[in-house]
């Protein structure tokens, strides 16, 4: 498959969204697939790095869907050399994760102090509770209770959101582990269900380019992505 | 002597070791060295050395907090003398975190680093809306407002504040800085910022540069 410019379709996308693509992208729709490792955001440049690294390594010019948000401005100052990119315009994965930018927002006006979960935040061991516990294999359990106090004193809600009731249910009691260790700061724990609306139209997009609107970003050839391409 | 002082003072710092950061600086302080010294030869350049390693990617947070720990536990040894040496304050900074956001560590070591390039900080906390902005500049006439954001959501924010001050009418009172993981110059100039700090060190030159006394 190719998009309507004729060009392959190369994905590049944060593990965190590895099954909802795995579920809806088209077979054969493309040519390569490169899931990055959910931890880069922590360290932004770092993600850069890794990103470029993958865009730079695809050698026939294609037109590459970056499933990304900026990210903490890791996805600033990307380069497309040869390439045509597509990424969603959004701060980070939530948005993505929750459908679009109005839940996003809703959400965030609702409560800003949300911790967000998700499957795979849970698989890698990205939540507060697995923090904890390597703090204290590294630091020791005061300094390791210090240090998450910290950090996550301000926060009032711990938010878990899948994309179907199966994988609420199915991660549920990890979540919940994750909530009780929480409540020391008093976070509520609440569910959501994602929609997939956001990938399924980066998805769209990526085959007929020219249906790209204001959600999304498109870089040209020989052209470099800024910040404020990513605000609206 | 006092080399050796300052060098373990800016390990103990970059090391996140509290117990020595207190324990050096009583000891810098019973050996004559001056508060001003101690801070500026010792804590201040482990929090540099600080600065540049997490931008690297070579410490994380958890070691950024207890660095900050470390250099804020010797500062209150510090403090009350360097207020007692009688050098003229360097100026005030109304100093927080913006609305929506909740992230208070590098705003608070902003402030630290500013103190200890002698200014006086009223801290106005977190999730610091507008309003609470426009009261503080009323209140405590500072020279200079600095805002801090976490996330790109928020630093959004940092813009509808300085608008607000705009409209009260405050805006040619103070300058203002910028800064947080998200922002940059290109951000802080599009907002109409009169400063971005990378990093804390650097806020706090940018602090002095902003009153005329870099």
């Amino acid at each position: 498959m190719t998009s309507s410019n004729g060009l392959p379709i190369v994905v590049i996308a944060c593990k965190v969204f590895q099954s909802q693509l795995e579920r809806l992208m088209p077979e054969n729709m493309a040519q390569d697939i490169t899931f990055l490792d959910y931890g880069l955001h922590r360290v932004p440049d770092q993600l850069t790095v890794a990103v470029q690294e993958t865009i730079d390594s695809i050698e026939k010019p294609s037109l590459i869907m970056l499933a990304y948000g900026l990210c903490g401005n890791g996805l600033r100052g990307i380069k497309s050399g040869q390439h045509t990119l597509i990424i969603p315009r959004t701060d980070d994965c939530i948005a993505i994760l929750l459908g679009s930018r109005k839940k996003y927002i809703q959400e965030f006006e609702a409560t800003p102090g949300t911790y967000y979960l998700t499957k795979g935040w849970l698989e890698s061991g990205s939540n507060p509770l697995q923090e904890y516990n390597e703090y204290k294999e590294k630091y020791g359990e005061k300094d390791a209770a210090w240090i998450m106090d910290q950090q996550y004193k301000h926060y009032e809600r711990l938010a878990f959101v899948a994309h179907t009731r199966n994988d609420i249910e199915k991660y549920r009691p990890q979540a919940q582990e994750v909530a009780k260790y929480c409540e020391q700061w008093g976070f509520r724990y609440e569910e959501i269900l994602g929609s997939d609306s956001y990938i399924q139209r980066l998805i769209e997009v990526a085959t007929k380019l020219d249906q790209a609107d204001k959600e999304f970003v498109v870089i040209p050839p020989n052209r470099e992505t800024t910040q404020a391409m990513f605000m609206r | 002597m006092s080399e050796k002082i300052f060098e373990k003072l800016s390990t103990a710092v970059l090391e996140g070791d509290s117990g020595t950061s207190v324990e050096t600086t009583q000891k810098g302080l019973d050996e004559g060295l001056s508060a001003g010294d101690i801070l500026h030869s010792g804590l201040i350049v482990g929090m540099n050395e600080v600065g540049v390693r997490f931008k690297r990617g070579d410490m994380f947070v958890p070691e950024v907090l207890m660095s900050a720990e470390a250099m804020s536990e010797g500062m209150k040894l510090l403090r009350p003398l360097l207020a007692k040496s009688g050098v003229k304050m360097a100026g005030k900074i109304v100093m927080g975190t913006v609305k929506g956001d909740l992230h208070d560590i590098g705003k608070n070591l902003v402030s630290m680093m500013c103190e200890g390039a002698g200014f006086e900080i009223v801290n106005i906390g977190f999730d610091a809306a507008p309003e609470k902005f426009i009261e503080a500049i009323k209140e405590h006439q500072p020279n200079i407002v600095g805002m801090s954001a976490m996330l790109t959501t928020t630093m959004r924010a940092m813009g509808h504040t300085i608008k607000a001050i705009e409209e009260a009418g405050l805006r040619d009172t103070v300058d203002v800085m910028v800064g947080g993981a998200p922002v940059d110059q290109e951000f802080a100039d599009r907002i109409g910022a009169d400063g971005y700090g990378a990093n804390a060190p650097a806020s706090a030159d940018l602090a002095k540069e902003l009153v005329g006394i870099a």
